[in-house]
């Protein structure tokens, strides 16, 4: 059978209630506006409040704080499917806590493999990240990135730009997070006009650019490398890329 | 006269780009409720320049003013270059507003000595004050020490600074005093050592400090300056050298004249090898003898030591210790942590370290999988070193996004 759902968290934990007590076997299982063949017999998973809720109380009674921790992480990587590997994942560790230690097992490994990646780009857009200030010296930052890092990101702002108002946009999933004196978290978008800049935001560009261009060396360049260790997928708003 | 900003930027940056020292790892995070800026231990790389570098600190000099003439420096006194100065002020401007943008991680401050030692160290301190005091500014700060500056005012540094060093950059003292006449390798020293004493009297855990080596400017071998970089370790005086490429920036009837390109690869062995001392376990003289002074460019220095000691192979991968796991040329770090959380629910064979995404391009030669050795290359140095350094048939391969890892070599 192919289930279909909605791509929530709620409808993902609906549905391994369902394979418990329902007993369904699955081939595939596929978010909303996959595609589909058309002698797919069907599972269509409806949330419900009450199902998911007590899986979600079961696998945090039975999982391990790092192992819970890490099904939340592989959840966060929304343009993979892993579907099918984390619903082996949650099965084998109702089983065996322990037995999710063994990387041999394929569907774990995958999901190891996945939540490393998920870090490796988390890691990689802290860096790349980038604010410019807005005339209410808000910091403002657009982001476009291939996982839901968002609130990751967020959080690790949080320490370092702790007395500062800022805002961190992902434009593609319509969500920010808003760290300010009033509210800390993320929020859904609608549609967002994009105020205008502070005076010396141009100025610091500027500067950051001369200074970006100055400090390679002509005779070791190796652009190779640079595109090994910044893709073109992280330039977009990457400011000393875009002349 | 007066320059704009933007030329002091363009001039000073470019003034201190021969420093390679970037990281800003090796910190814990301390940020404070209602101040600015943290630092992460792992270090973060904001961007990469054109020649493959990371950038994670404002890498720049207070000035490139200088009363020294030491020959291999572009900024040296007898040099006809631009010469530029920040003010304090200016610089922790630059600073706070970069690290808002996150453009950076904090802010990397050395300077040529304009007037004297003392005065030029009391410019950096004051651009210090500024950071840490006016702007409560808790990120990332090293500090490019001026040897034979007094030793308050090191104090001082030491105490607002986030690491601080000192470059020997030549492996001699023969070799300093041809080069760099107003240097010697006590002066150079001196700083490191005060330093280290100074921190260490305020709690148990010293400064993190470092230096820079020019390789290739004099004749010193690869084990002189292992020999030399592993004495430092030893007494805990340094948590990381640097390997410089000697890149001819000036004449001098002292310095190898021509030399088309920068020893780089020369430079990157002595990195590689620089790690197994650190993080793997072995001495200076396992890696470079008597009889062989000089790293192989060939290979990577764990595999040339590997060749030298046949006699340790091949090793069984489920029942190598750790340490002997990771002195298995191609196995690193995470491989040996694979294997061994690996290992627990199963003997490994050979397909399993492939499931496991563990290359086995250069660990196959070496290692035993579940009493079973790989039929193709006898074990002797000559037929597995012929194996390793012939190129392979080119095959297109995808890259793999696991293994693109951005953060290799942090542990």
């Amino acid at each position: 059978m192919v289930a279909i759902y909605d791509g929530s968290f709620e409808a993902f934990l609906t549905l391994v209630h369902d394979v418990y007590y329902k007993k369904i076997t699955l081939e595939v299982i596929k978010k909303e506006g996959a595609e589909i063949a058309l002698f797919d017999e069907l599972y269509e998973v409806r949330v419900d409040e009450q199902k998911s809720e007590a899986v979600l109380e079961a696998l945090q009674k039975k999982f391990t704080k790092e192992n819970f921790e890490r099904i939340l992480h592989i959840f966060m990587c929304d343009t993979r499917d892993f579907e099918m590997d984390l619903l082996c994942y949650i099965v084998t560790g109702f089983k065996s806590q322990k037995e999710l230690q063994n990387i041999n097992t394929p569907c774990i490994f995958k999901l190891h493999a996945m939540q490393k990646e998920f870090f490796h780009v988390y890691h990689k857009m802290s860096g790349f990240l980038r604010f410019e200030e807005l005339v209410d010296e808000t910091l403002y930052a657009k982001l476009e990135v291939k996982y839901n890092v968002l609130s990751l990101l967020g959080k690790h702002f949080s320490k370092r730009l702790n007395n500062q108002n800022y805002i961190i946009h992902d434009i593609k999933r319509e969500l920010a997070f808003v760290h300010t004196k009033e509210f800390k978290g993320v929020q859904k978008v609608a549609d967002f006009d994009l105020p205008t800049h502070s005076a010396s935001e141009e100025k610091f560009q500027k500067l950051w650019k001369t200074f970006f261009k100055s400090v390679a060396i002509k005779s070791r360049e190796n652009k190779k490398l640079q595109r090994q260790t910044v893709p073109f997928l992280y330039r977009t708003y990457m400011s000393e890329f875009n002349s | 006269m007066k320059k704009d900003i933007y030329a002091k930027m363009q001039i000073l940056s470019d003034s201190a780009k021969y420093d390679v020292s970037c990281s800003s790892s090796g910190s814990d995070s301390n940020y404070k409720t209602g101040e600015l800026g943290a630092t992460h231990n792992s270090g973060i790389c904001h961007t990469f320049t054109a020649d493959g570098r990371c950038v994670s600190l404002l890498k720049v000099l207070l000035t490139n003013f200088c009363i020294y003439d030491c020959a291999y420096c572009i900024n040296r006194v007898s040099n006809d270059i631009e010469r530029a100065a920040f003010s304090p002020r200016e610089l922790a401007d630059i600073t706070i507003n970069f690290y808002k943008r996150n453009y950076i991680e904090g802010l990397f401050i050395s300077s040529g000595i304009i007037e004297s030692e003392d005065h030029t160290m009391e410019l950096i301190l004051r651009t210090l004050r500024i950071l840490r005091f006016e702007h409560k500014f808790n990120g990332y700060i090293h500090v490019k020490l001026i040897p034979g500056s007094d030793a308050l005012l090191i104090e001082e540094v030491v105490k607002l600074a986030s690491r601080v060093s000192s470059n020997i950059e030549l492996p001699s003292d023969a070799s300093l005093k041809l080069l760099a006449p107003n240097k010697t390798k006590e002066k150079v020293l001196q700083p490191l050592k005060l330093a280290r004493d100074i921190s260490l009297e305020r709690s148990n855990k010293p400064i993190g400090m470092s230096t820079q080596l020019i390789v290739g400017a004099s004749p010193e071998s690869d084990r002189d300056i292992l020999k030399l970089s592993s004495v430092l370790y030893d007494k805990a005086l340094l948590k990381r050298v640097y390997y410089s490429a000697y890149i001819p920036v000036n004449d001098d009837k002292n310095l190898p004249s021509i030399i088309n390109k920068p020893p780089l690869l020369r430079e990157h062995r002595l990195y590689q090898a620089d790690w197994l001392l650190r993080f793997y376990g072995f001495e200076y003289n396992e890696i470079v003898t008597e009889h062989k002074p000089n790293l192989d460019e060939e290979l990577d220095p764990k595999t040339f030591w590997a060749l030298n000691n046949l006699h340790l192979f091949p090793i069984e991968i489920n029942k190598a210790s750790k340490e002997e796991l990771i002195r298995i040329p191609g196995i690193g770090v995470r491989g040996a942590f694979k294997i061994i959380k690996a290992r627990r629910f199963k003997r490994l064979k050979f397909e399993d370290l492939v499931a496991l995404k563990i290359s086995i391009k250069r660990a196959k030669y070496f290692i035993l999988c579940d009493g079973v050795f790989q039929k193709e290359i006898p074990l002797y140095e000559d037929h597995i070193k012929k194996a390793l350094i012939t190129p392979q048939n080119k095959k297109s391969i995808q890259p793999n996004l696991f293994d693109v890892s951005g953060i290799t070599g942090e542990i």
